[in-house]
């Protein structure tokens, strides 16, 4: 009898707490970082604006394979007829943003908040081809560079084709990370394709033709040949890794993840950075809101407070060095001159403009990648 | 006896479903996909692609996990050998407690573990130019098919030592002291007497070790570059650069038989041994 009182009060708070307090489902996909920034930055700012409110952040895994989890259980829910969806927020790459969209798996919010209107970017419109305006909000921007370490290397190739010639001379001292471990090496295989096989502008843009690809037989071979002097690193990491160690001098990495490295002392602090020409892919991270979410209005009030200059000069730019989502200008003010030329350092404003490439359009990257495995990789 | 026959089903009954849930359903599932071609009919299109782009992923993946079972047999046979017939008391002691430690670090850990130990500039090679063994100059990176199979060794030795430790502790310790009096020393002692007691469970380990290899996606993908790799890396990335689940499958099924022969080794060993 004793366990009565237990057991009553235990039910009585059952039924309680969603009275009490309501939870706001933040999933994202990408590194670590992305968990990082939601669980120890927005959560907390949303939590002191919004008392009562619980923000739980939850990752889903790094590249694309997080965001394919993310749309998996929402399209599993939509099939299953449940009538609110697990998520409210979530945070996806643009190459399942299409696929949501399409599949009518996320709201179209984007005019409802105060902050849709300060996007400039087409990639908050266009993601890899498919439209989708409306529905997504850029979270930020990041971009893939050549980071090497200056003592090891002097001459510091400026393009691609600078960059072959540097590798015979150097052989081993150039790493990335072919295209299964992960995106910065998929993004410096996109750059070759882009280099050097032509026609980079229809990639990016559409539209698709199957026979594009024909175009690529010479260059893939020369990236099997490149392959064979360059070393092969394990995962985005693993590049960084080997960098830190001195066992590469040069390879691709995120920017964001650079210098997030070297805050933490993970990387010397003389490490450079270099975009080469003609240009190496970046990508946005979205924010997202599940069409059937079970706390819509709140998932529109997290994602427009994510994406107020405010949270974006000092989250997105100072503390996790990406680039802003929203555009720059309406970041001045906001944000001290170190933080935000510590950010442009090594590679200027016009240099992303110019050489900052999107990656190539849905069909396109599938081609790209199988193209690497068929041609390159076997 | 009906009444009898039905009780023994239903005692069977739920390690059946569970089996048929867990097991039969989802391979029957993987197998259907693996077969299913994008227009709705059936045909052999996911397989010819698994050939086309992983054959070379395929016979890295059997030569790493076939390689990697030779040494763990090796390295448990000599450890478990060592613990039955050894003399030199404080070393038993040492090597019994030491020896298992491994047994309790998931994979990942032990993968996370060797990309700073077995680096170029990692924690071994830099004692060994500490040492002064070898030359800074001459190190080099263990972070390829060879870090694969060193972390495989090191993570399923122990396993594989447990078990045949086990039962060479049950085998007539008799046959070993007349085989001792009689002259014989150790090293032929494990091998002429100790080791033909316990093949069967020593096949058992290792067969078991072989399929869990082939099943760990982390340490290939952690530990060595992705050119060539193991299928589990193929099969990830299939589902996540493509969502393609059916030459994923196909790759799946792949490993199934690569498996399925191991088993059939296995089961014609034990065929025999019975009927003799």
């Amino acid at each position: 009898m004793r366990m009565y009182p237990i057991v009553l009060a235990a039910a009585l708070g059952l039924c309680a707490a969603p009275a009490s307090a309501q939870t706001l489902n933040v999933a994202s996909a990408g590194d670590q970082n992305m968990v990082d920034y939601v669980r120890d930055y927005l959560g907390p700012l949303f939590e002191k604006t919004h008392p009562g409110v619980k923000v739980v952040a939850v990752g889903t895994g790094p590249g694309d394979a997080g965001s394919q989890k993310i749309y998996e259980k929402l399209a599993a829910e939509k099939a299953a007829g449940v009538p609110t969806w697990d998520f409210d927020v979530v945070v996806i790459h643009q190459k399942m943003a299409g696929q949501m969209v399409g599949e009518q798996l996320l709201a179209k919010y984007r005019d409802r908040i105060d902050t849709g209107r300060l996007v400039t970017r087409d990639t908050a419109a266009n993601a890899l081809g498919a439209d989708v305006a409306g529905y997504v909000m850029p979270m930020f921007h990041s971009q893939t560079a050549l980071a090497y370490n200056p003592d090891l290397i002097k001459d510091v190739p400026e393009s691609y084709s600078a960059l072959i010639d540097w590798v015979k001379r150097n052989p081993k001292k150039f790493g990335y990370n072919g295209i299964k471990g992960g995106m910065s090496g998929v993004a410096f295989v996109a750059g070759w394709v882009y280099a050097f096989g032509g026609g980079a502008d229809q990639m990016m843009k559409g539209p698709y033709d199957t026979t594009t690809k024909a175009a690529w037989d010479k260059p893939l071979a020369d990236l099997k040949d490149f392959n064979k002097s360059v070393v092969i690193t394990p995962g985005n990491a693993g590049t960084l890794d080997m960098l830190n160690r001195g066992e590469i001098a040069i390879g691709p990495v995120w920017v964001d993840m650079f210098y997030t490295w070297m805050a933490e002392g993970k990387l010397p602090p003389n490490m450079r950075l270099k975009l080469i020409a003609p240009g190496m892919p970046g990508q946005p991270m979205y924010y997202a809101t599940p069409a059937k979410a079970a706390n819509g209005k709140l998932a529109e009030e997290f994602i427009a407070m994510a994406t107020s200059p405010e949270v974006q000069a000092e989250g997105i730019v100072k503390r996790f060095n990406w680039y802003p989502g929203i555009d720059a200008k309406y970041l001045e003010g906001k944000l001290d001159q170190a933080a935000w030329q510590k950010l442009f350092a090594d590679i200027s404003p016009d240099e992303l403009a110019s050489k900052g490439e999107p990656f190539p359009i849905a069909p396109y990257f599938n081609d790209i990648l199988e193209a690497y495995e068929r041609k390159v990789a076997n | 006896m009906p009444a009898r026959r039905l009780l023994g089903l239903l005692f069977v009954a739920p390690a059946l479903a569970l089996v048929s849930a867990l097991f039969l359903y989802p391979l029957a599932l993987s197998i259907a996909s693996a077969l299913a071609r994008p227009d709705g009919g059936i045909g052999l299109e996911n397989f010819a692609k698994a050939l086309e782009l992983y054959s070379g992923d395929m016979v890295y993946t059997i030569f790493i996990v076939a390689a990697s079972t030779v040494l763990i047999g090796l390295v448990a046979i000599a450890i478990a050998g060592y613990l039955t017939i050894g003399e030199t008391p404080w070393l038993l002691t040492g090597l019994a407690w030491l020896y298992r430690w491994p047994l309790f670090v998931p994979f990942i850990v032990a993968a996370q573990c060797m990309r700073t130990f077995l680096a170029k500039n990692g924690l071994a090679n830099n004692t060994l130019v500490a040492s002064g063994l070898i030359d800074a100059a001459d190190t080099v990176s263990l972070l390829d098919w060879r870090g694969v199979i060193i972390t495989f060794v090191w993570k399923q030795a122990p396993f594989v030592t447990l078990l045949l430790a086990g039962a060479m502790a049950a085998i007539d310790r008799a046959t070993i002291e007349a085989a001792r009096n009689l002259g014989a020393r150790r090293l032929r002692c494990l091998i002429e007497i100790v080791l033909p007691q316990v093949a069967p469970t020593l096949m058992v380990g290792l067969i078991l070790s072989f399929v869990t290899m082939l099943s760990v996606l982390s340490v290939p993908m952690m530990v060595a570059g992705s050119q060539p790799t193991m299928l589990t890396v193929d099969m990830a990335f299939r589902i996540n650069a493509y969502g393609d689940y059916p030459v994923a499958n196909a790759l799946g099924v792949i490993s199934y038989l690569m498996t399925a022969v191991v088993a059939w080794i296995y089961l014609r060993q034990a065929m025999r041994e019975r009927d003799t």
